[in-house]
């Protein structure tokens, strides 16, 4: 089974190094934090997805369409009556909508839409051993960067065993068509036992190999595939810390890019 | 907290953080998008049977793999971002709070660390921190959520505690059928793995479970309270929180 986001391409953003990347993704969220002016953020929005087209992720992005697309318009039907400004549009009883509520839903809606695209773009060009060999570099504790890595490699495992598991069943009469979802989920929940003993049965194993080869959690590491820190990364990091202080000054020292005062 | 970091010395808990991450994980992409609450947010989860058995079965173990294993749904359901900060230690404390209400919350403690279905007392203890751990998730989420701008702190916090004392609920299915066989037969209660007869209460345990369940409970039903804002009264409750499971 797989379950990845990864695309593999030969893209100026796939030969960045990884620690680059999720630094990075860190400053795009902080950009995108800073504003809660609609215009301000589909700019920042805008650039992120030429930023994918040019890293050849956009098939990653169009899988993930309807999702998007959910989130502004989830976020564009709540936030407007859940945050108050002066300028009312529409109102009934308790129920008021502002100008600058509708605004201020509309950013939000795009605001999550740029979060989910920009994680999106990472995980579309580093594969996770990158990932997690960026974060042991990046003084994770290695115990913590096994489990991780050892987790992402299970997923696919268990996630494929589970299919097996409902196949079976289904094989034998369990009907998981039925169109009432509390239904579906009650006749799922069972097949959660085996589905839990055949994964935890794999624990022992995995621990006895381990202990076998004098697997050590606390021991000093090296690493097969060693990240290395390049002119570009540094020249890209350098240009997004300048970005960042830019939306920063833009924001609290300008006073621009906000519909809601007291909002972040 | 001494187990949530000692813990990681020993080299079957720390398989134990990778099994149970990939497990919820797995449980939480196959469902990720069959009934969305909250696009992107919340959903309908059926991975919410694993949350207290992992708790009370695998304590830390279990409470670091409830953290990765939504970190890494995140990732591989395409909604990672910020809010998966506020994820990841929201899930971790929900974890957190299973075990260590478990021996601290007086006067319905228990005194060893087993889950008996014949019991009516593990019935109370189990209910009740089902209802208070999801609490701590709810609230930890939804503050960071909220103040993100992602979705209102009110909204947020009573799908997540539905969500998740749903899914407790119905973990006690899961309990009763594996225990015995996770026990027994795999000697994996985190108790055993750990080599402890039975976990250390410290002395400000009783106390930190009840400042626990007071910051649970003001952050609830915040909303209700005249002239406190679920803005102030979120990031308070959360704060009351953690001191809680920092006193246990």
């Amino acid at each position: 089974m797989i379950i990845s986001l990864f695309q593999d391409r030969d893209s100026w953003l796939h030969r960045l190094d990884p620690r680059t990347k999720m630094i990075g993704t860190i400053m795009l969220f902080a950009m995108t934090l800073s504003f809660n002016d609609p215009l301000y953020v589909a700019f920042i929005t805008a650039a992120i997805v030429c930023t994918a087209v040019s890293a050849h992720a956009i098939g990653a992005l169009w899988k993930l369409r309807l999702i998007l697309m959910l989130l502004v318009l989830f976020s564009v039907a709540l936030w407007p009556f859940f945050a108050e400004g002066p300028t009312t549009l529409w109102s009934w009883r308790s129920l008021k909508v502002s100008r600058e509520s509708l605004l201020f839903g509309v950013a939000m809606g795009l605001r999550l839409a740029t979060f989910v695209i920009t994680g999106l773009l990472l995980l579309a060009t580093t594969r996770n051993e990158e990932m997690t060999n960026g974060l042991i570099k990046m003084k994770l504790p290695y115990p913590v960067a096994f489990a991780l890595s050892t987790a992402l490699r299970l997923v696919p495992t268990f996630a494929g065993a589970g299919a097996t598991i409902v196949e079976a069943q289904v094989s034998r009469g369990l009907d998981l068509e039925s169109k009432n979802p509390a239904l579906r989920m009650g006749k799922l929940i069972p097949l959660a036992v085996p589905m839990f003993i055949s994964a935890i049965r794999y624990t022992n194993l995995l621990a006895m190999a381990l202990e076998s080869k004098g697997f050590t959690p606390d021991a000093a590491r090296t690493l097969y595939y060693e990240p290395v820190m390049k002119t570009r990364d540094w020249a890209i990091l350098a240009s997004l810390s300048i970005l960042v202080a830019l939306c920063l000054y833009l924001r609290l020292g300008l006073d621009l890019g906000v519909v809601m005062a007291g909002r972040m | 907290m001494t187990y949530l970091f000692s813990m990681w010395k020993n080299t079957r808990m720390i398989v134990l953080v990778a099994v149970c991450a990939a497990i919820y994980a797995a449980a939480l992409i196959a469902f990720k998008t069959a009934i969305p609450l909250v696009p992107g947010i919340a959903e309908v989860r059926v991975a919410g049977v694993f949350l207290v058995v992992f708790g009370f079965l695998f304590g830390p173990a279990g409470a670091w793999g409830l953290g990765l294993g939504n970190l890494i749904g995140d990732v591989f359901g395409g909604t990672f971002g910020p809010g998966s900060l506020g994820g990841f230690v929201g899930n971790l404390l929900q974890g957190y709070a299973i075990y260590s209400l478990w021996i601290n919350l007086a006067p319905i403690a228990g005194k060893h660390y087993e889950w008996k279905a014949g019991n009516p007392l593990s019935w109370v203890r189990y209910i009740l921190i089902t209802m208070l751990s999801s609490g701590v998730c709810a609230v930890m989420i939804a503050v960071w959520v909220d103040l993100l701008g992602i979705v209102p702190y009110s909204v947020l916090s009573k799908i997540i505690v539905l969500n998740n004392v749903v899914g407790g609920m119905v973990g006690v299915l899961l309990l009763i059928a594996v225990y015995d066989i996770t026990r027994g037969q795999l000697g994996l209660l985190w108790i055993d793995v750990m080599d402890l007869e039975r976990p250390v209460r410290r002395a400000t345990g009783p106390l930190g479970a009840w400042v626990l369940t007071a910051g649970v409970v003001l952050g609830l039903t915040s909303g209700l309270i005249p002239y406190l804002p679920p803005s102030i009264l979120g990031p308070a409750s959360a704060g009351i929180i953690i001191l809680g499971c920092l006193l246990m």
